[in-house]
């Protein structure tokens, strides 16, 4: 069998500029995992209905098995949940997901977490209907969300501004 | 056998045009979010190329003599939050906004929504209320398809090898209007039946269009309907809501399918009318 054309591409990933070389129909998810081995991002569907792959791209949530790598530019910045390690506001958030119990099994938290962090870095005193139509991309199949929404209005009317 | 697949990313739209009139069995990728799915699930075995559009200049919506024209690249989020288009064209926000959830929103492109030509495509009804026009760019040249000529089938359209949407021109009109959609659940479904409803005023007189997706090969309009409304005095009538809502029974001509049945969407078509008439 041909080895498969590998296309060099180039962009940012948590801040830092990287280099890659990526097969052509290789997805920002596959790429993540098997080369950057940042596993936050998870593969659920593969279809983009579960959001258990959702990353920022451009600080705007993507579901990453939908995108292909070969496509990224250098213009392009993705943010996955490790880029986020330090950063205030999503340690706020993980932190109010701990206090309001809403992790299960934990496949669909680096999602639930990152589109709470979009919502809330975009919106400053989102309603019950903002955050389920924010976390409207993501399932979970545990917990049934209430412990989610209330940890997102936690994190919500906690914050310091 | 895997074929050996080789990666476009061209940067002017002609070159694009330039690559898939070449390249055989080369695949236009736009925002990717039904078509990475198909590739994946082995839909097109013989495809040797992809051609990434995504960088190409198509992220635009511009005011051009009496019109407004919208880039094909544009993702649903840049249409649904652009001033102009929400200014001028609510039906076409609204039905942006309940295509998929905000991750698919952020990839999918109002271009490629049409271009993939599902009967269920959310954008497509509000596009026929509307009366857009498609350009279409090939390396030879430009031409506009009426909205309505532009789909033959499902899953099919009149865009031939080495041709890409370019952009939707749409009439400039302060238009008012509905989109309203049935799914599975409230976000994130494909439709089982979906209904546009655009109105605005021409020379002294209220014009109405009506359409609807999921209920035959590709979208249709219900010119009785229309017909119907423009002809009827406003405030309506509970007795006119209740033929428009059996004329948009009787135009709905659905199968059954994965989604739902053709009793149900016939049925629901009249419904969705007659809730699209009472949301003004």
């Amino acid at each position: 069998m041909n080895k498969p054309e590998l296309i060099r591409i180039s962009f940012k990933l948590n801040e830092k500029t990287v280099e890659a070389q990526v097969s052509p129909e290789m997805t920002v998810l596959e790429m993540l995992r098997r080369i950057f081995r940042l596993n936050a991002a998870k593969e659920g569907c593969g279809k983009g209905e579960c959001g258990a792959c959702t990353v920022l791209l451009n600080n705007q949530p993507i579901n990453s098995c939908l995108k292909l790598a070969a496509s990224l530019t250098c213009s392009d910045a993705i943010l996955t949940v490790e880029g986020l390690e330090n950063n205030a506001l999503m340690k706020h958030v993980q932190q109010a997901f701990v206090d309001e119990g809403a992790v299960q099994c934990g496949f669909c938290i680096p999602g639930m977490a990152l589109s709470s962090y979009h919502l809330l870095k975009t919106c400053q005193k989102p309603d019950a209907h903002q955050i389920k139509q924010a976390l409207s991309g993501n399932i979970c199949r545990c917990t049934g969300y209430m412990k989610i929404e209330a940890a997102v209005k936690k994190a919500a009317d906690t914050r310091s501004k | 056998m895997i074929n050996q697949i080789s990666f476009f990313k061209p940067d002017s739209v002609i070159q694009a045009c330039e690559i898939l009139a070449r390249e055989n069995n080369s695949l236009p990728v736009a925002g990717g979010t039904d078509l990475i799915v198909k590739i994946r699930n082995g839909m097109f075995p013989q495809t040797t190329a992809f051609v990434d559009l995504s960088s190409l200049p198509l992220r635009f919506i511009r005011e051009t003599d009496g019109q407004i024209e919208i880039g094909s690249g544009c993702t649903m989020t840049e249409v649904i939050e652009n001033p102009l288009v929400c200014k001028h064209f609510p039906t076409l926000t609204k039905a942006a906004s309940t295509v998929g959830a905000l991750q698919i929103r952020n990839l999918a492109t109002i271009g490629g929504n049409s271009a993939n030509s599902s009967p269920a495509g959310d954008t497509i009804p509000a596009m026929f209320a509307l009366e857009a026009s498609i350009k279409i760019r090939s390396k030879s040249g430009l031409r506009t398809v009426k909205i309505d000529q532009f789909f033959t089938g499902p899953g099919k359209n009149v865009l031939q090898r080495g041709e890409i949407i370019e952009s939707f021109l749409l009439p400039k009109r302060e238009t008012r209007g509905v989109f309203l959609k049935l799914g599975e659940r409230k976000a994130h479904a494909i439709s089982k039946i979906n209904l546009a409803l655009a109105t605005w005023t021409e020379s002294g007189k209220a014009k109405f269009r009506v359409a609807m997706g999921s209920v035959a090969p590709t979208v249709i309009r219900a010119p009785e309907v229309e017909k119907l409304l423009e002809s009827s005095s406003q405030p309506f009538s509970d007795e006119v809501i209740a033929e428009a809502a059996s004329l948009a029974t009787k135009a709905a001509r659905p199968i059954s399918d994965v989604r739902s049945s053709q009793a149900y969407r016939k049925q629901m078509a009249g419904v969705l009318m007659k809730r699209a008439m009472n949301a003004f």
